[in-house]
């Protein structure tokens, strides 16, 4: 079939990344901890504790993961960078707050007539997350919760540039969070994980972040583009030499743009890439991360990625690539300072 | 947001009033209404509660993706759309529930087939609220950018700001809007769980509300960059548009008005337009004390003594939570087609902390703007202008 890019989706001018944050399944934040699928999920009310100087009683894993994801960032800017700053909040998410869903709809259908809890049906509503994250941080304006099971995070970021572009916002805190909710085997399901369509990893969540806007004069690194294509399927998008000509392509696009033609080059496969041939990509000069054992299968795992990249590496020009599970492919090109 | 050159292309949408925006409308403006009732659909397991039902032969799940695709065509057709403008377009959807009907009806299906065995799990299957763009994309062959918003009462109505920001910036050349919310037994409970019901009546504005009463709906708004110039045509001008989020209160728009004054003063200056040339409000009206007191408050705050007619179509067709965004514009767009600015029903007293009362006849609909007003859970704000312009813009 016929894919046709979609120049719509494309977005041309670097965003500065002021501060990255990732949180994995092992909720250490910003650091790769061992963790294990069978034990997951880990209780966060110490992490919750420890960022947040105080608990959450009656949010559930959902709300605190987003809130400790997003302040792990946020607190790692120097107050003066933030003040008088307009701040808009991105918040993308696969499934969202299922793991207060599942229980108030078991409450729901119990045959004896159970009678749901008020505070589990606010805390499910799908931006309830948004609200505790914008309230935590003072933020009032724009804050938009982006609920979609495919590339959300990816989608996410293409509109904070949007809005920065558009001077509503002076900055953009953009971060994806899935949580794990077992049965791993509905947790799968759930992701629309077939066979063929993403590579072997155990299942995780994250709570990871950006910061994005602003001059540039304290960044990290710049997001370059973020390529979101059309939905129409092509069967060879998903062998490893289209994907290395597309990102070659794309590479060979940014550096005529003033990067350094020597910088190190990294590909991060999302999790529905499989096949990749490392010989063969590395063979042309790119180096490939594969973050997912650090923060296992998630909808929003590319945002752990992105984050954990541009947190740890140095003078890199680094790819994330994933695919919608109908064929989309979404690329996101960054360089690190 | 501040744009002139954005207009509207198309509409659609399905009402407890009827199976298009326009038979809704004619509906609505002939009184041809009926109060919410018990519901009939098989798969809601609670009959205490009153609705507003879409009339439908089928199982709920076949009636759903039935009224999705209604209200797409109605638009499509309305806009005359040709397949390859329908393949160029964003889609921007607002749902909370999206596809959780499946699972509904499939549980309920189960228990009622076999009701010897032992009842399954009630597993949440379905993905996530984006399984209703990728069913709209697929069936309707958009090869634009999907993007779902899942933000409760002001997920539609924030995506139309949204759609309109991102055609302003010239980012897409037009996007579908899409609005979709089915009956659900989720939500129904949830909002009995908070006591948010009115068991009798929806009743927006009035001194005796006590609550909002739940609909179900599916709607689609066209939104395209550049200016419409149908002669002989109404025109309608997406003038200006402000989503705000406050974090004051998860619940709460706070009963002073002030908030609503601000959003709506800001979507005023952002548009360009002075509070005199408002042709009428269409309030967002729940039904509820609270909203109903800070909306009443904040708009006597801004249009003071001259407060143009304000109407809720809550007392019609409900609260229609995600969707309420398109499918209380798809709806007023028809009315003024039809040449009318259409009564808020429900209202039988004035109450006393608010000072007036929402329209209660129909109005003739002349040239003009005006302005549409939501707030939802999580403290957030939509609001925005819509021009009618008869004629060459």
């Amino acid at each position: 079939m016929i894919s046709t890019s979609n120049d719509q989706c494309k977005l041309k001018n670097p965003m500065p990344v002021i501060a990255a944050s990732y949180l994995g399944p092992s909720l250490v934040p910003n650091r790769d901890a061992v963790w294990d699928e069978a034990k997951l999920p880990l209780n966060p009310d110490n992490l919750v504790q420890k960022i947040m100087g105080q608990p959450m009683r009656r949010a559930g894993r959902f709300i605190k993961l987003v809130c400790c994801g997003a302040l792990t960032c946020f607190q790692s800017v120097p107050e003066a960078t933030l003040q008088t700053q307009k701040v808009g909040i991105f918040l993308a998410t696969g499934l969202g707050n299922v793991d207060e869903i599942l229980p108030f709809i078991t409450q729901v259908f119990k045959h004896d007539g159970g009678f749901p809890s008020p505070n589990q049906f606010a805390n499910s509503v799908s931006n309830a997350a948004a609200f505790f994250l914008a309230r935590i941080c003072g933020v009032k304006g724009v804050v938009l919760t982006l609920s979609q099971e495919e590339l959300s995070f990816e989608s996410a970021l293409w509109l904070a540039q949007s809005y920065l572009a558009a001077g509503e916002i002076d900055l953009a805190l953009v971060g994806g969070c899935d949580v794990f909710t077992p049965t791993i085997e509905d947790y799968r399901e759930r992701i629309g994980l077939k066979p063929g369509h993403y590579r072997m990893a155990p299942m995780g969540e994250c709570s990871s972040w950006l910061l994005i806007g602003g001059h540039g004069e304290k960044k990290i690194g710049d997001i370059l583009s973020v390529d979101l294509e059309s939905s129409l399927k092509e069967i060879q998008k998903n062998s490893s030499d289209y994907l290395l000509t597309e990102c070659e392509r794309l590479a060979a696009g940014l550096l005529s743009q003033g990067v350094d033609q020597k910088i190190s080059r990294l590909l991060l496969p999302g999790f529905r890439l499989s096949g990749i041939d490392e010989t063969l990509w590395k063979s042309r000069g790119w180096d490939i991360d594969d973050y997912l054992p650090h923060c296992g299968i998630s909808s929003t795992a590319s945002a752990y990625g992105l984050a954990r990249a541009l947190s740890l590496r140095k003078a890199t020009l680094i790819v994330h690539c994933n695919h919608h599970a109908t064929g989309r492919q979404a690329l996101v090109a960054t360089v690190t300072k | 947001m501040i744009k002139d050159d954005i207009y509207i292309r198309g509409w659609g949408a399905v009402t407890t009033l009827g199976w298009s925006a326009s038979e809704s409308a004619h509906h609505l403006i002939a009184g041809k209404v009926h109060p919410a009732g018990v519901c009939s659909s098989s798969h809601l397991t609670n009959r205490d509660f009153k609705a507003f039902e879409v009339a439908y032969s089928g199982n709920a799940l076949e009636k759903s993706m039935a009224m999705l695709d209604a209200s797409i065509t109605e638009a499509f057709e309305r806009g005359g759309l040709n397949a390859s403008e329908i393949a160029e377009s964003a889609l921007l959807v607002g749902t909370t529930g999206g596809l959780f009907i499946r699972n509904e009806f499939e549980f309920t299906e189960s228990v009622r087939r076999y009701p010897d065995r032992e009842s399954p799990a009630i597993a949440c299957r379905n993905r996530g609220p984006g399984e209703v763009a990728d069913a709209i994309v697929q069936k309707y062959g958009i090869h634009g950018l999907p993007l779902t918003f899942s933000m409760a009462c002001v997920s539609s109505s924030h995506a139309l700001v949204v759609a309109a920001q991102l055609l302003a910036q010239k980012k897409i050349k037009r996007a579908i809007v899409v609005g979709f919310e089915p009956l659900l037994n989720l939500t129904l409970q949830g909002f009995a769980s908070l006591l948010l019901y009115d068991s009798e009546q929806c009743r927006p504005f009035c001194n005796t509300r006590s609550g909002m009463q739940i609909g179900e709906a599916a709607s689609c708004v066209i939104l395209e960059e550049g200016p419409c110039m149908m002669k002989n045509k109404n025109n309608f001008m997406f003038t200006g548009g402000y989503l705000f989020n406050d974090n004051a209160s998860l619940t709460s728009a706070g009963t002073d008005g002030e908030l609503v004054k601000n959003v709506v003063l800001q979507t005023l200056g952002k548009a360009g337009i002075a509070p005199e040339r408002i042709m009428a409000v269409k309030a967002h009206g729940t039904g509820t004390r609270d909203n109903d007191l800070s909306e009443g408050r904040g708009l006597a705050k801004v249009f003071g003594e001259n407060l143009p007619p304000f109407i809720s179509m809550k007392g019609v067709i409900g609260h229609c939570l995600g969707a309420a965004g398109t499918v209380e514009t798809a709806l007023w767009l028809s009315c003024l087609e039809e040449g009318a600015i259409p009564r808020s029903f429900g209202f039988t007293e004035v109450d006393p902390e608010i000072g007036f009362a929402p329209s209660q006849v129909n109005l003739p609909a002349r040239d003009g703007a005006y302005l549409f007003t939501f707030f939802g859970f999580g403290g957030t704000c939509t609001s925005y202008i819509i021009n009618k312009m008869y004629g060459t813009v």
